[in-house]
């Protein structure tokens, strides 16, 4: 009996560490083997990295040609002074894998369709789309285009070199503690993965379209009124390329559109999934400003660049400082890409705002009936070039998913996987970040570039994503460059969905880059940028895209009125939260509010008119407009548009525009939309109350989340002001993912924060250290070390020795 | 006497086997030992259960606190539990108790049931 009892605990015990030993799965999730992560040898305390960590060694690299050293900085920024470029991008390589490891390795499966490996076949319906959309198609021709480059295919391979080499000194008590909360390993990194977090970037950027909306939209709409709410330029912009300039080409004559160059299709598909409305995309994007040294009171130019993306934790971004003999350049870097993305050298200050240009468009394919592997196209029956994406799934089987190429690119959307809103054809989408390009030699040559010259030479290799890329150097010159792969579009190519049964649809001819809009030290000795309208009407070539138009005009009227510049006015200027949309919006909204309907919410209505536009984290009437022209926004536009499946709403500067106009789309509530939005948005304002959100900041919820939105890894409710629409554009989980700020002067004085850490690990004291200062809009020096063998510096905390 | 013996050889014995095998290695430590000492069964099981706490928490507790709980307050918040101590106290209790299970069946499989002195 006692052996029985013996052999019965036995088990038990057997048992308990079989079921601590592996994942357990759960209806939402599975929880991560307890046992394995409970241990504090290999478990999740092998990552509580202690407080007073010495990240200070010297160690063998192998591979490495010469000695060279990383210098820590307090922040924990590296430099490193490398003897030669392989070595400089190896280095950089093991220190992106030393501190965000998981990240880059999650995020470029991500980008590659490989979610389910990791998650299961939940994750099937991303990779599926992932891979349909041809990221990995688009990274194999970048990967080419990067190893055709001598320069760029050493930076890619010395890069990969350094990541291998820190993967290789893990075991797996050392992985990142994501893998072991997830259950998978780090894997070799490739150039195809560098390539792949490209396209990530790309298709964050460029992945926007509106052509199946649009196309609904226009068989719903007639003319008069398509024109009216989705005009194809805004109106007022203040561009990128300040109006009036004069264009290089005037005289190119566009191509003529085809007859019928849109798909059409019978009326019985209109209404197949009506219900679902979008949004206008408001204030996705980024700030860019540079300052000519005349207006300016040291004379020097000022370069400032704050770029709008998911804010996540660990940050997008990865400070850095790298020095060879032929370069000594300071930013942000992408873990995951080698190189510095956004950032300064000794000679020239840099940074980026998306070009929201199209460059992805869809077209309708004509399957040849009986016969699954044709389409048609001119007339004739061609086969499709296919695809077979291959996915693994944990815990499950493989899946393989067949996707057809045509002339246009890959079927996106076809019976096997359908369009979300159920649109009834074949679409192949034709996509810039499918070609076959090569921005790390962008970026390489920016890193080193000298001059305007050398910064001209160097964004001639920058395709896609495309962007409005401002430039300042020390002489107080400043320009900027509309810059990414165009085609020579006739009117309203792109606009919607095109028949892809013919060749006369097809993109047209590049234009040549050098004929892209830009201006070197324009007369209002400023240049600027925020995803607004890229040039005035006289631009020779046609183009459409998807601009934002508020915080332009708002940092165009600032800078209009601001001399003696400085950095302070700059930090000013990235933390402003005055709505432009407000100021034109609210004295209407107002004047046509009933008194009797306004009083019934006496304090806000008071607080509203006195207001002075500006929404801090603490506003209270900035809280009650916000949620009032919301309430507006949809009640002017969601009931006309209900009807229209995928309903695209008009842009709100559009509906800012037809209401200082007169013109009120849709008559809602006794008193109109006005007072029926008010009563609306006073109701969620109270509700809002009873839950203790009062203010703007906590009703609007900024968040900066686990990047696999873990519990607890992140940081909610902070208590920032703004929106998409002002210049501090901080939304919920969208916001200012650097913020910039470079005078180059004979000192060059360069500020700049991120909502993050330069550690990724959320066991280190570096993982979100600088996020309070940038809450409350504070920088900090950059630490620019000349170039030379022996740095001493004060803020110099460590030093890696690294020997070949 | 043979109860002290047990808890610190299994103390002693469990972050040897970890040192090179997996975690679970504890468990095999803790039922040796309760195989080769002579305990009653109740006293086998905390002889486990006590060795490994003393080598779990006293190694949980020097990393957490070198780490000042930012990974322990974390973890505790994703799998919503109340504070790090009680994350801690969990982690314990994931290693103790399958040693103090092992070494109880280690007690029982012995060979000769150990005699009560009265």
């Amino acid at each position: 009996m006692r052996k029985v009892f013996g052999v019965f605990t036995g088990l038990l015990a057997a048992a308990l560490v079989y079921v601590l030993d592996n994942p357990i799965p759960l209806k939402t999730g599975s929880l991560p083997a307890l046992g394995r992560l409970a241990d504090p040898i290999a478990g999740c305390w092998a990552n509580a990295e202690p407080a007073n960590k010495d990240f200070g060694y010297e160690l063998k690299f192998p591979g490495l040609h010469k000695p060279a050293a990383v210098w820590l900085d307090t922040r924990l920024v590296p430099h490193i002074h490398a003897a030669d470029n392989h070595d400089a991008y190896y280095l950089e390589g093991y220190l992106h894998a030393t501190f965000r490891l998981w990240q880059m390795d999650m995020q470029t499966r991500a980008a590659a369709g490989r979610i389910s490996e990791v998650i299961g076949a939940k994750g099937l319906e991303y990779d599926r789309r992932q891979r349909r959309k041809g990221m990995v198609y688009g990274a194999e021709n970048c990967v080419k285009a990067i190893e055709a480059s001598p320069e760029t295919k050493e930076m890619a391979e010395a890069y990969a070199e350094g990541i291998n080499s820190y993967i290789a000194l893990l075991k797996p008590k050392d992985y990142p503690l994501e893998y072991k909360l997830m259950g998978f390993v780090p894997e070799k990194w490739t150039t195809i993965k560098t390539a792949l977090m490209l396209k990530l970037m790309a298709d964050d950027l460029t992945g926007y379209s509106e052509q199946i909306p649009m196309t609904y939209l226009r068989d719903h709409l007639p003319d008069s009124l398509l024109n009216l709410y989705y005009p194809t330029r805004n109106e007022g912009a203040s561009p990128v390329i300040p109006a009036g300039m004069a264009f290089e080409a005037a005289g190119h004559v566009p191509p003529q559109a085809p007859p019928h160059p849109f798909v059409k299709f019978d009326g019985s598909v209109a209404g197949t999934a009506a219900g679902s409305l979008r949004d206008d995309h408001e204030g996705i994007g980024s700030n860019n400003w540079a300052i000519g040294g005349a207006r300016t009171r040291s004379g020097s130019a000022i370069l400032c660049n704050d770029p709008h993306l998911g804010l996540s934790l660990p940050s997008l971004w990865y400070e850095v400082q790298l020095q060879t003999p032929d370069m000594n350049v300071y930013g942000v870097s992408l873990p995951g890409a080698p190189g510095v993305v956004i950032g300064f050298n000794d000679s020239v200050a840099w940074g980026f705002t998306n070009n929201y240009r199209d460059v992805k468009d869809f077209y309708a394919i004509k399957t040849v009936p009986g016969n699954k592997g044709m389409y048609i196209f001119n007339g004739k029956a061609v086969p499709f070039t296919q695809r077979v994406e291959h996915i693994l799934v944990a815990g499950g089987d493989a899946v393989d998913d067949t996707v057809n190429y045509t002339v246009h690119g890959p079927v996106m959307y076809d019976e096997h996987f359908k369009e979300p809103n159920g649109f009834p054809l074949p679409l192949a989408v034709c996509w810039m970040a499918h070609r076959p390009s090569n921005e790390l030699k962008a970026f390489y040559l920016l890193n080193r570039a000298k001059s305007y010259q050398d910064y001209t030479d160097a964004i001639s290799f920058y395709d896609c994503p495309a962007q409005n890329i401002a430039f300042a150097d020390r002489h107080g010159s400043v320009a900027i460059w509309g810059q990414g792969q165009f085609t020579d579009a006739w009117k309203e190519q792109g606009r919607y969905i095109m028949d892809g049964s013919d060749s006369s649809t097809l993109w047209q001819a590049d234009i040549p880059k050098k004929l892209n809009p830009h201006v070197l030290n324009p007369e209002r000795g400023y240049v600027s940028s925020a995803n607004q309208t890229v040039t005035d009407s006289t631009y020779p070539y046609n183009y459409s895209g998807y601009f934002t138009e508020f915080r332009a005009w708002r940092i165009n009227e600032v800078l209009d009125n601001l001399h003696d510049a400085t950095i302070w006015d700059m930090f000013a200027l990235q933390n402003d939260t005055r709505s432009i949309l407000a100021r034109h919006v609210l004295p209407i909204m107002l004047q046509r509010l009933p008194e009797n309907v306004g009083m019934t919410d006496k304090d806000a209505y008071v607080a509203l008119k006195s207001w002075d536009y500006n929404v801090t984290a603490d506003s209270k009437p900035g809280l009650f407009f916000q949620v009032w022209w919301h309430c507006l926004y949809h009640a002017l536009w969601d009931a006309r548009f209900k009807a229209v499946p995928d309903g695209l709403l008009p842009s709100t500067e559009r509906t800012m525009h037809l209401l200082e106009a007169g013109v009120e789309p849709q008559n809602i509530g006794a008193d109109g939309p006005v007072a029926f939005s008010f009563k609306q948005a006073a109701d969620s304002i109270a509700k809002l109350a009873k839950l203790g959100k009062t203010t703007w900041y906590e009703a609007k919820n900024t968040s900066v989340r686990h990047l696999a939105k873990l519990d607890g890894f992140g940081v909610e409710h902070i208590k920032t002001g703004g929106w998409g629409n002002t210049v501090n554009a901080m939304k919920g989980d969208h916001g200012p993912s650097w913020r910039m700020v470079v005078e180059m002067g004979a000192h060059i004085d360069a500020n700049g924060v991120y909502p993050g850490g330069q550690s990724g690990n959320p066991g280190s004291k570096y993982y979100s250290d600088f996020l309070n200062f940038w809450t409350e809009g504070k920088y900090y020096k950059l630490l620019f070390l000349p170039n030379t063998d022996n740095a001493s510096d004060p803020a110099i905390k460590y030093t890696i020795t690294a020997n070949p | 006497m043979k109860f002290t013996i047990a808890v610190v050889l299994i103390a002693f014995l469990s972050p040897l086997a970890e040192f090179l095998l997996p975690w679970w290695t504890i468990a095999v430590a803790a039922f040796l030992v309760a195989l080769v000492i002579e305990q009653r069964p109740g006293k086998a099981f905390l002889s486990g259960f006590l060795g490994v706490t003393l080598f779990w928490c006293s190694d949980i507790l020097f990393k957490d606190f070198s780490n000042a709980h930012l990974l322990s307050a974390k973890l505790a918040k994703l799998f919503h539990l109340p504070g790090y101590p009680i994350f801690i106290a969990v982690c314990v209790l994931l290693g103790a108790l399958p040693a103090g299970l092992a070494s109880l069946s280690g007690a029982l499989l012995r060979a000769k049931p150990p005699r009560r002195k009265y």
